[in-house]
């Protein structure tokens, strides 16, 4: 018999080597579907562009009035639920600092079941 | 390895019982995979069947959520069902997978909504032995041989603490008859007819949701994922009827119910 020849023992090892690393490759791709799934979805479901328009409707509203209007308030509040799904309340202070300094003071919130936003806004 | 310093023995069994022995540990292998390993590469098919299944409906669910909360008109979704088939069931269809009611909480106070009926679209899988539901805006799954079901997405309903406000979302499904696929299909949803009301509730009125479950012995009962969605997710609180909850308004403060009813009707399969 011929003397052992051990030189290639490294083929084998490298096998083993990429077989467990192909392993656990399978293991995170498995993984990542869920994840990239859930991301995505988080994605679509933030409402920015609801909450933009509703946050720039009362702005407008506040600025040119300076006092919530019954009537525009209800309307707001209505359409949102309405359109959107999303419970919506605000309330408008106008405040003096000073005799001629006057400034709308405003706190908005917004709820649809997955996001809830708050925003306290002050006019210049 | 060749171990230096020591010649190299070669003595030993003979070549052909050398042979015998290498052939029958092959033998042995290939027996140990028929045996162990075939059976547990189907039960991983099966799972990863039931898996896969799991993230459709959750895809459906998403479609359903587009339709209904962001007034798209139209979705599509194509998907493979293996293992099992995927049936749309009525919202009229007996016996109903579950009715709710939505009153106040004084049997002689007011209803709001009366028997409503989701009807559902079910994946029954043969394989597995599961059924997973996507009903009323929530995927729901149980086991066919024993009790006990769970809730894998929640339907959207919510309490707005600020303003007081219960909202309650309620999706019907509408096919024109009963439609069941297996293998490569399309779902097609549409939106149909939409419902909105809002009841301005006064204060010290309770309000209370009742959830009957499928009454058939061997029906489809969700009631302990719809449980846990209530009364763990919604906070609301059993008022010891059997079914009925409470919603978490505040009781002190008059409160506004919305309930919005959705209507999406299943295309094809």
């Amino acid at each position: 018999m011929a003397r052992l020849n051990d030189d290639a023992q490294w083929i084998i090892l490298m096998g083993f080597l990429v077989s467990f690393s192909l392993f656990f490759l399978a293991l995170i791709i498995n993984q990542s579907t869920v994840v990239g799934q859930s991301t995505a979805e988080s994605v679509i479901e933030f409402p920015k562009n609801d909450i933009r328009d509703i946050s720039h409707v009362i702005k407008e509203h506040a600025e040119k009035n300076g006092k919530i209007d019954d009537r525009v308030y209800h309307d707001i509040i209505n359409l949102s639920i309405q359109r959107e799904g999303a419970v919506v309340n605000y309330t408008l202070n106008t405040q003096y600092y000073q005799r001629l300094d006057v400034f709308n003071h405003s706190l908005i919130h917004y709820n649809n079941g997955v996001t809830t936003y708050s925003e306290n806004w002050t006019s210049e | 390895m060749v171990v230096r310093g020591f010649s190299l023995a070669e003595r030993g069994v003979s070549e052909a019982i050398g042979f015998i022995l290498i052939f029958s540990i092959v033998i042995a292998g290939i027996g140990l995979v028929t045996l162990y390993g075939y059976p547990m590469l189907l039960k991983q098919q099966t799972s990863a069947n039931e898996r896969i299944m799991e993230k459709n409906m959750i895809v459906l669910q998403n479609d359903v959520k587009s339709l209904a909360y962001k007034t798209v008109p139209y979705k599509e979704t194509s998907l493979k069902i293996d293992g099992g088939s995927l049936t749309v069931y009525n919202s009229t269809s007996t016996p109903a997978v579950s009715r709710l009611d939505i009153r106040d909480c004084d049997p002689s106070g007011d209803e709001y909504i009366g028997a409503f009926q989701s009807g559902d679209l079910r994946y029954s899988s043969e394989s597995a032995g599961t059924d997973i539901s996507l009903q009323n805006g929530a995927v729901v799954m149980r086991p066919h041989a024993e009790p006990g079901s769970v809730m894998l997405a929640e339907p959207r309903w919510f309490y707005d603490a600020q303003t007081n406000t219960m909202v309650i979302n309620l999706i019907g499904f509408n096919s024109s008859y009963t439609i069941a696929r297996a293998g490569i299909g399309t779902v097609q949803m549409a939106m149909g007819e939409t419902g909105y009301t809002r009841v301005d509730i006064p204060a010290g009125n309770l309000l209370c949701v009742v959830y009957t479950p499928d009454p058939t012995p061997e029906g489809q009962n969700y009631q302990v994922a719809w449980d846990n969605y209530f009364i763990n997710s919604m906070k609301m609180t059993p008022t010891g009827t059997d079914h009925e909850y409470r919603l978490p308004t505040d009781v002190t403060n008059p409160a506004i119910l919305v309930i919005k009813k959705y209507d999406v009707i299943i295309k094809s399969l």
